[in-house]
């Protein structure tokens, strides 16, 4: 079976992308995706879909991360098991140091590995559709059609003020 | 920034990174040598032994540990500025954020080169990594120094992640518009940023979860280097202001070093539409609080040493008055509390002049206050007869003169090959109209 076209409309600013996006779906064309050079709530509320997952990486992290950071300098302490100045072998107040500063650390490898599991990078397949304009000054949204229906997609998005790029 | 478009920001950033003229690489070799002096003057201190430096009994923490506080110092202020005002949705500090981040990464590399320095048998620094050795001699967590160790490294990852991770869409713009065998590299650099809605749904989270975890490290970080000295009972370092003291400090000499790098950046690239006077001025009001603030740490510590009756402190702030290191006391106070107030004058604020003359005059008294604490406290200590001075080498000054080259060269090579200033957030801040 033959892939379906891929028309992307090219809008100065994100209103006009957002409300093409609403407007999609109607016309009886699909939404693939969105592109634009910021984050942009229109087209965010738009496009729909689900809040991100980021933070549980970054919460798990840093859980991993606190139990780390105390394990670790309590087994270091107890391998020799001499009192220093006084203070006891297992010191938890010196031992906050060391288990803040790895729940930071681990809280931002969890963020890390959770941008890149839910962004899905590194992606270099998903610039076959990229138009480099959409990193500068333009919002394109990118969608789809069934096959003979590629003109009604240029003229919904050129109804809508957009420049159109087509790939096949 | 009325006048300002994505598509002009895109233009006077990316025109950046055009061939650089003989004068760019001229500068890069001058720095080079800096640099190579620097590594010239550590290796001949490796091949003949750490004496070579002036540090000895009573003060065996001299320029090393002088330096180390001082970069870490001027690291805070990027991370204030990209992250604390990010949360704080201080709209002016977009312009120099990237620039700022930068500058934190390449100072946290210059502190922490300074232990390793300091330790002369370096070749052994492994011995502070917790790892099961030959002589199941573990890292003892009980030490402030240790707290260094984790303190830093992590300050140093989460600097670098921060950073490239702010960098990706605009290293994804610069491959966008770059050709040939650059236009390959910006296309691995930026891991195939697309741009896409979900991208942006995921990153705007991840960056704000980033701020929100660098804010307490920032605070934590300097707090951890205080108590390197804060919990030892040397008079003059003991003492519990040390933390909120050197935080503020920190702040207010990376303040200082932001304008340093800025204006002559604003000059040279010509960002006067984007880094404009007000996010200058910004600037300087902050170094008035900051200022603020570490003028009240010095008073409060002399009032405290006066009001706790304890003639052993009260005898180490007098001498920092009027013994041999004073000079030292007088530069901190007047460079970094006095002369910082002549930017309450609108008209010295808005002068890129007089902001370039001062942040120099902070930086300088900023170096100069870490001096009159690391040295002061151990050379007047408790018993007269061990009292003593110290004076660096000339091999101290070559290493202190290749970190600051190696700080400055790493920021001229940023400023050619990156984007200096991040066009996504100026984009944001255009579209936001804040």
């Amino acid at each position: 079976m033959a892939a379906e076209p891929r028309v992307m409309g090219l809008f100065a600013d994100d209103a006009k992308a957002a409300r093409a996006i609403r407007e999609l779906a109607e016309a009886g064309f699909t939404f693939r995706r969105a592109h634009g050079p910021i984050p942009s709530d229109r087209i965010r509320e738009a496009a729909g879909g689900r809040g991100s997952p980021v933070g549980w990486f970054t919460l798990a992290g840093g859980i991993f991360g606190f139990a780390f950071g105390f394990a670790l300098a309590i087994f270091t302490a107890a391998q020799w098991n001499l009192i220093v100045s006084g203070k006891p072998v297992i010191a938890i107040i010196p031992f906050f140091v060391v288990g803040f500063e790895c729940t930071i650390l681990f809280s931002v490898l969890g963020n890390v590995v959770g941008l890149l599991v839910c962004t899905r990078l590194p992606d270099f397949r998903g610039l076959e559709t990229h138009d480099p304009r959409c990193s500068c000054d333009r919002f394109g949204v990118l969608a789809s059609c069934p096959a003979g229906r590629e003109g009604e997609l240029l003229e919904f998005f050129r109804k809508k003020g957009a420049e159109v790029r087509v790939w096949p | 920034m009325s006048e300002l478009s994505f598509a002009r920001i895109d233009e006077t950033v990316l025109g950046t990174l055009a061939p650089p003229r003989r004068g760019y690489w001229a500068l890069v070799g001058a720095l080079c040598l800096g640099v190579l002096l620097g590594a010239g003057c550590w290796a001949y201190q490796i091949a003949v032994g750490i004496g070579v430096g002036g540090q000895n009994i009573p003060v065996c923490w001299g320029t090393y540990l002088i330096n180390f506080v001082f970069w870490v110092g001027i690291a805070h202020s990027g991370t204030l500025i990209s992250a604390i005002l990010h949360l704080l949705r201080a709209g002016w500090r977009n312009p120099i954020a990237r620039a700022a981040e930068t500058m934190t990464v390449f100072a946290v590399c210059c502190a922490g080169l300074f232990p390793f320095i300091h330790l002369g048998r370096v070749w052994q620094v492994y011995y502070m990594l917790p790892y099961p050795n030959q002589r199941q001699l573990w890292p003892n967590f009980l030490s402030p120094l240790m707290f260094d160790v984790i303190a830093i490294s992590t300050y140093l990852t989460v600097s670098a992640l921060f950073w490239y991770t702010g960098l990706l869409p605009d290293l994804a713009a610069v491959r966008d518009r770059a050709e040939g065998f650059r236009r390959k590299v910006f296309r691995v650099l930026s891991l195939g940023w697309s741009g896409a809605h979900d991208q942006w749904l995921h990153y705007s989270r991840g960056y704000l979860f980033f701020a929100s975890l660098a804010t307490p490290l920032v605070i934590s970080v300097h707090s951890v280097v205080s108590w390197d000295f804060a919990l030892g009972i040397v008079p003059g370092w003991h003492t519990t202001i040390f933390a909120p003291y050197f935080v503020a400090g920190a702040i207010h000499s990376g303040l200082a070093m932001v304008l340093t790098l800025m204006i002559p950046l604003r000059r040279i690239f010509r960002y006067e539409a984007i880094i404009t006077v007000e996010v200058l001025e910004n600037v300087a009001k902050t170094m008035i609080l900051t200022g603020l603030l570490v003028g009240l740490a010095y008073g409060t510590e002399y009032f405290i040493a006066w009001y706790s009756h304890n003639p052993v402190e009260w005898e180490s702030f007098r001498w920092r008055a009027v013994g041999e290191y004073a000079y030292g006391l007088y530069f901190m106070v007047v460079c970094n509390v006095l002369l910082p107030l002549l930017f309450l004058v609108r008209s010295v604020r808005r002068s890129l002049a007089w902001l370039f003359g001062l942040s120099l005059v902070v930086n300088f008294g900023m170096w100069w206050e870490r001096f009159v604490i690391i040295v002061g406290g151990v050379a007047h200590d408790f018993a007269p007869h061990a009292w003593g001075l110290y004076a660096p080498t000339v091999v101290e000054y070559g290493i202190m003169a290749g970190s600051f080259c190696l700080f400055f060269l790493l920021f001229v090579l940023f400023c050619k090959h990156l984007p200096s200033v991040s066009m996504t957030e100026m984009k944001e801040t255009v579209a936001h109209g804040r």
